[in-house]
């Protein structure tokens, strides 16, 4: 891993270890260096390491590195003699001001693309360090809006010159209208007719805008039924209860929480507790809601939960073959969002430099523009390109549900494992 | 405004704030006896959340009897932080001792997220689930229980403090610690027991809120700002003042919740803060220091 030793004071011991270390490592490296013929392209991996979002963070690494070892196995970068792809990797600690330094440090370390970011707060912090270096940055996960709509306006509007900052997720505004989308049809499907939902979110610059394009949107498609109130949470919540208490009072059909890992947790539990009379928890889009750990803890409270969120292409093979690797190196893990993302970053990357030809800078935006790639492993409407706001239009969410405490794609029809269960049945 | 869900907030409160208490009174007495501020409370509670996880996972122990390991083995943790580190810095200003508590933190995190990886985990209890219904009111069992164990452990720390020759010292050490080493008292000893004791009652709280606390290696900073808070509010090194200031800011955070946006409920904890400092600086049931 990274490390920061520069802090560190000089004295003899140390410049002496030092010293001989160098020595040797010249030694040692400069016969390669001669011999080595094929350029190597360097990707910086920015992601939450450690801190509270370390858990996906490590994923998110974790299929970076997968995609880099399978490329890399199968040759490299063609079109540039083989090139190898080599990963400097970084960590945010989920902290944003540290997300900005780490993608300076990386940066002056010789990434020639990045990747990485997932809170929406450290990526905002990170987009702009891209666009001032001249660094393409490829933003694998993170839905907000704003770090690349605000490039693009820049652009638009003669401030900056040339847009580095493009996305393949999601953006916020697509979950929204999926989520809707999907919800209406589910309840059409079941010949169900749920009229009140209660929204809450981690009042953080993810749960914010996922809570709120997800109400913009119900309201934009009035889809015969209604969201009665909105209720944030802070982000480190200890207890929940009575936040619960009242969304009972509310009465809702339907609770759509935008969670993180530890308060889905909190909240789960709570709405069992308090025996809310709900016919189902839906989620617009969240972690918390499908993971392994999550599933062992929560048990009964977890099951018939649906989430409409990232999920790979449970009909493609090699998505199927890299899941069962991921699961392999991660003791139990599907192929979520997280590494799936991770991963196709890096196959995107590969892709606009095979038609890049170079890693200037410039060059690998214009490749970036004319992308048009197929070989996706997540779910999509489309293959990967990128919008006039360097948003990838074509991708997409699968709402999964918790069945017998297994995480099952059961819509979009077509992708379907699974019949979805709704209302759930009462305990 | 509805009736029952200011009631239920109410009593979710108070139950909460069981777990508030045993947190600052952990605090409150090292920082009484020591005049150091424990930055690593937090990452201590969240160690003693993780020896729980494992009592129960591998031992098959309950939190609500394994909080008794916890609390020793997380003694032994602060008597050996205080040992090896907290003794060096005694004497030194309060910015040196922050910067050391700090860093203590962040090695227990650390450690943690080594050892147990960083996914949110929670103790499985039969109490977790359990609820009693009252009307339209409910209790939680996990917080009912939790808040039983922490007024007990509360008051076993004041008879201790009060009842027993090492208590005495330890009260003897926190009021002027010359004077107790002039009287024959073993300060550096009653340093190590007092830390130790600080870090049992929060590993304590740790085990007990296990069962229904979602906790992860980075819960701790959360968890020692609140204490801290707390502490302030009820008084700095005073133990009623950190048992009824737990309760307090529990008590106003549910409020908030049921008042406000529930995302800003940490404000009026926050603003309860502010304005004691500002109308009341030694805390709630704080003596005036000179």
């Amino acid at each position: 891993m990274d490390d920061h030793t520069n802090a560190r004071q000089l004295n003899r011991r140390t410049f002496l270890k030092t010293a001989g270390a160098v020595a040797g490592t010249a030694a040692l490296g400069l016969p390669t260096l001669l011999r080595a013929q094929a350029p190597t392209v360097k990707i910086g991996v920015i992601t939450p390491v450690t801190g509270p979002l370390a858990e996906v963070g490590q994923l998110q690494r974790l299929g970076a590195q997968m995609a880099v070892e399978a490329i890399n196995a199968a040759g490299g970068i063609k079109s540039m003699g083989g090139a190898k792809l080599d990963l400097i990797l970084a960590d945010t600690e989920t902290k944003h001001d540290v997300a900005r330094t780490e993608m300076e440090r990386v940066i002056n370390a010789g990434a020639q693309l990045v990747m990485g970011g997932f809170h929406s707060g450290s990526v905002s912090a990170m987009a702009p360090v891209a666009q001032q270096r001249r660094v393409p940055y490829i933003i694998d996960i993170s839905a907000a809006d704003a770090p690349t709509h605000s490039v693009a306006q820049a652009v638009r509007e003669g401030k900056q010159k040339v847009q580095y900052v493009y996305r393949i997720f999601p953006s916020s505004s697509i979950f929204g209208k999926l989520a809707v989308k999907y919800m209406t049809e589910i309840f059409r499907e079941t010949k169900t007719s749920p009229k009140r939902v209660v929204v809450t979110y981690t009042n953080d610059a993810f749960g914010k805008p996922q809570a709120a394009s997800f109400v913009e949107a119900a309201k934009a498609a009035n889809p015969g039924w209604e969201i009665v109130e909105v209720i944030p949470y802070p982000e480190d919540a200890k207890d929940l209860s009575t936040e619960v208490s009242r969304m009972k009072a509310l009465k809702p059909d339907v609770i759509s929480p935008v969670t993180r890992p530890a308060t889905a947790i909190l909240l789960l539990q709570e709405l069992a507790k308090q025996r809310v009379d709900l016919m189902g928890i839906i989620s617009p889009g969240a972690p918390g809601l499908y993971e392994p750990r999550q599933r062992e803890i929560l048990r009964e409270n977890i099951e018939y939960v649906m989430d409409s969120t990232i999920w790979h292409n449970v009909k493609s093979p090699r998505a199927q073959k890299i899941e069962e690797e991921h699961i392999k190196r991660t003791g139990g893990k599907n192929l979520g969002a997280e590494a799936g993302y991770g991963y196709e970053a890096i196959l995107v990357m590969a892709d606009v430099l095979e038609r890049s030809k170079s890693a200037d800078p410039d060059a690998i935006v214009d490749a970036i523009k004319k992308t048009n790639f197929t070989g996706g492993i997540m779910m999509s409407t489309g293959p990967i390109r990128f919008n006039e706001f360097g948003d990838n239009p074509n991708a997409a969410t699968a709402m999964i549900q918790i069945l017998k405490n297994k995480p099952i794609v059961v819509w979009p029809k077509d992708a379907a494992q699974a019949q979805v269960v709704f209302p759930r049945p009462k305990v | 405004m509805d009736l029952t869900l200011v009631g239920q907030g109410l009593l979710n409160g108070i139950l909460f704030g069981g777990v508030y208490s045993l947190m600052a009174v952990g605090l409150s007495l090292i920082f009484g006896v020591m005049r150091v501020v424990n930055f690593a409370h937090g990452d201590m509670m969240v160690w003693g959340m993780y020896v729980a996880l494992v009592l129960a996972e591998r031992a098959g122990i309950d939190p609500y009897l394994s909080f008794v390991i916890c609390a020793a083995l997380i003694f032994l943790l602060g008597a050996l932080v205080q040992r090896t580190l907290v003794q060096q810095i005694v004497e030194a200003p309060h910015a040196m001792q922050i910067l050391l508590m700090l860093g203590v933190a962040l090695v227990l995190e650390n450690v943690a997220l080594v050892i147990f990886g960083p996914d949110p985990q929670r103790v499985q209890s039969p109490l977790t689930m359990a609820t009693l219904w009252f009307g339209p009111f409910f209790v939680d069992m996990a917080r009912l229980a939790t808040f039983g164990v922490a007024i007990l452990l509360t008051a076993l720390l004041y008879l201790f403090l009060f009842r027993t020759m090492l208590g005495k010292m330890i009260r003897a050490a926190a009021d002027n610690n010359y004077g107790a080493l002039v009287i024959g008292t073993d300060v550096n000893r009653v340093y190590v027991v007092a830390f130790g004791i600080g870090a049992a009652c929060v590993g304590a709280a740790g085990a007990l809120v296990s069962a229904f606390l979602p906790f992860q290696p980075a819960s701790g900073l959360s968890a020692s700002i609140t204490s801290f808070n707390i502490v302030i509010i009820g008084g700095m090194g005073s133990l009623i003042g950190a048992f009824f200031g737990g309760l307090i800011v529990s008590i106003a955070e549910s409020m908030g919740a049921v008042f406000l946006s529930p995302s800003l409920k940490e404000i009026v904890s926050f603003s309860l803060l502010i304005l004691i400092l500002l109308f009341r600086p030694a805390g709630l049931f704080g003596r005036r220091m000179t």
